[in-house]
């Protein structure tokens, strides 16, 4: 099919590629960019582990057309850390034991920044709503919302 | 997922000039929460996909002062569930859209998207049929706005005409003595629902004066059970009357047996949930 050179800004840098219509977000991400921190488990969007940021909403990249997004702001996993400096989300997941097999894990921490970029002082109920749609396989359901009510109470003393 | 010509109009002239000419070719792109999931599943195949995303103006939520509310095609679901003026004003609508459990779902998918596909397991839907939402229609020929009964025609179809896009929903404002509930069962909230009912009842003097109940997942399409409504028209709406109306509604369902839930399991629900959302909706009347 046909294919056109298209431009995409994600984690603050530019790329330019060659794209099929029919390329979702995650393919862009992890096939054509090499950023394969996100990732693609049931690939039909129940599951969240795709989530990414588009504009700042969490969206689901296998069920997003790549072409749809080419002038937005993406933003992955790999946007997150600075330099060997982890976002503070990521070390708490890390000091928590919120990662077990890992693979839900970016999708997670993608949910929850948009969580508490809307609302940086959460209850826990709300952590728990935020991430409803985001599946843990390892079902270690506590130790995440742990681990974001940790990181949130961070944040909000600019300990980061 | 099949390879297909990608559309990007920006005004609705435009899509609807696209629509006209591809016809059945063409699929409409909104939130892409149901269409690029069935496109990667190979369920739909399709020649063209119109993205709707990059018309301005289609995202609007309008208050109307005594004239109800509107908002567009692209208006999100997250964006409906957090408008204060919805939670006032139509809290079923809010609640058939906060007990969708994916976040993202909400930041993405479109309340005329879920709308458009069709299911008769739409809570939205369900909701929007109790509140009498009408349709705005843009076609190549014009315009034209049918209650949303009159949208549904069967399982996955509704009464759009080739080169036909729904632009905006309508909802009238909710006139003084109005109660509402929404209800539904479900195995877990991240699954569709079993059943769903919605209840709007407007009371004056303790005589009810209008009535819709609206029944999902129960029937090809959500539907609206007249003859319960019918029923509680200038009733007084007793225990009695409303047990009546709950067997009543029950038997206009015509539910199938599927991996959810049999068909007598959703007819004896339906009747459960039809009671419940009356008494609810009556509670909720301001006197």
């Amino acid at each position: 099919m046909k294919k056109e050179i298209a431009h995409f800004k994600v984690n603050g840098r530019s790329y330019e590629v060659i794209l099929t219509p029919e390329t979702t977000l995650s393919e862009l991400l992890r096939e054509q960019l090499d950023l394969r921190g996100t990732k693609q488990a049931c690939g039909v969007g129940e599951c969240g582990s795709c989530t990414v940021l588009v504009d700042g909403n969490p969206t689901l990249a296998c069920s997003t057309l790549a072409i749809a997004v080419r002038d937005k702001e993406i933003l992955t996993i790999e946007g997150l850390s600075r330099g060997a400096q982890l976002h503070p989300l990521q070390q708490a997941f890390a000091d928590g034991g919120a990662i077990q097999c890992g693979f839900c894990t970016p999708g997670m921490i993608m949910m929850a920044k948009a969580l508490l970029d809307e609302n940086p002082d959460p209850t826990r109920e709300e952590v728990k709503e935020g991430l409803g749609g985001n599946l843990c396989r390892c079902t270690g359901y506590v130790k995440i919302i742990d681990a974001v009510m940790a990181s949130a109470e961070k944040i909000r003393k600019g300990d980061n | 997922m099949k390879p297909f010509e990608y559309l990007e109009p920006r005004t609705v002239r435009e899509a609807t000039e696209l629509l006209s000419t591809y016809g059945g070719k063409a699929r409409i792109l909104a939130g892409g929460i149901d269409l690029i999931p069935r496109m990667r599943k190979g369920e739909i195949e399709t020649e063209y996909v119109v993205n709707l995303q990059k018309i301005p103006g289609l995202e609007h939520i309008a208050a109307h002062e005594k004239r109800g509310i509107t908002f567009g095609a692209m208006a999100r679901l997250r964006s409906i569930e957090v408008s204060k003026t919805i939670q006032n004003k139509y809290p079923i609508l809010y609640e058939a859209i906060h007990q969708i459990t994916s976040v993202q779902t909400k930041y993405m998918g479109t309340v005329v998207g879920n709308v458009c596909v069709a299911t008769p397991a739409s809570d939205v839907a369900t909701a929007l049929f109790a509140l009498g939402a009408r349709l705005r229609i843009s076609g190549a020929k014009g315009e034209r706005t049918e209650p949303i009964e009159k949208f549904y025609v069967d399982y996955r179809v509704t009464c759009l005409k080739r080169g036909e896009m729904v632009t905006e929903v309508v909802l009238p404002d909710p006139p003084p003595g109005i109660g509402t509930a929404f209800l539904n069962l479900v195995r877990t909230h991240a699954d569709i629902a079993k059943i769903s009912v919605a209840a709007a009842i407007v009371v004056q003097n303790g005589i009810c004066q209008e009535a819709r109940i609206a029944i999902g997942a129960a029937a090809p399409t959500v539907f609206r059970a007249a003859n319960a409504e019918a029923l509680l028209m200038g009733q007084k709406i007793t225990p009695q009357v409303i047990d009546k109306v709950a067997e009543i509604a029950a038997g206009e369902t015509k539910p199938i047996t599927d991996l959810r839930s049999t068909a007598e399991y959703r007819m004896g629900m339906a009747k459960v949930l039809v009671r419940r959302a009356v008494q609810k909706a009556m509670e909720t009347v301001k006197a």
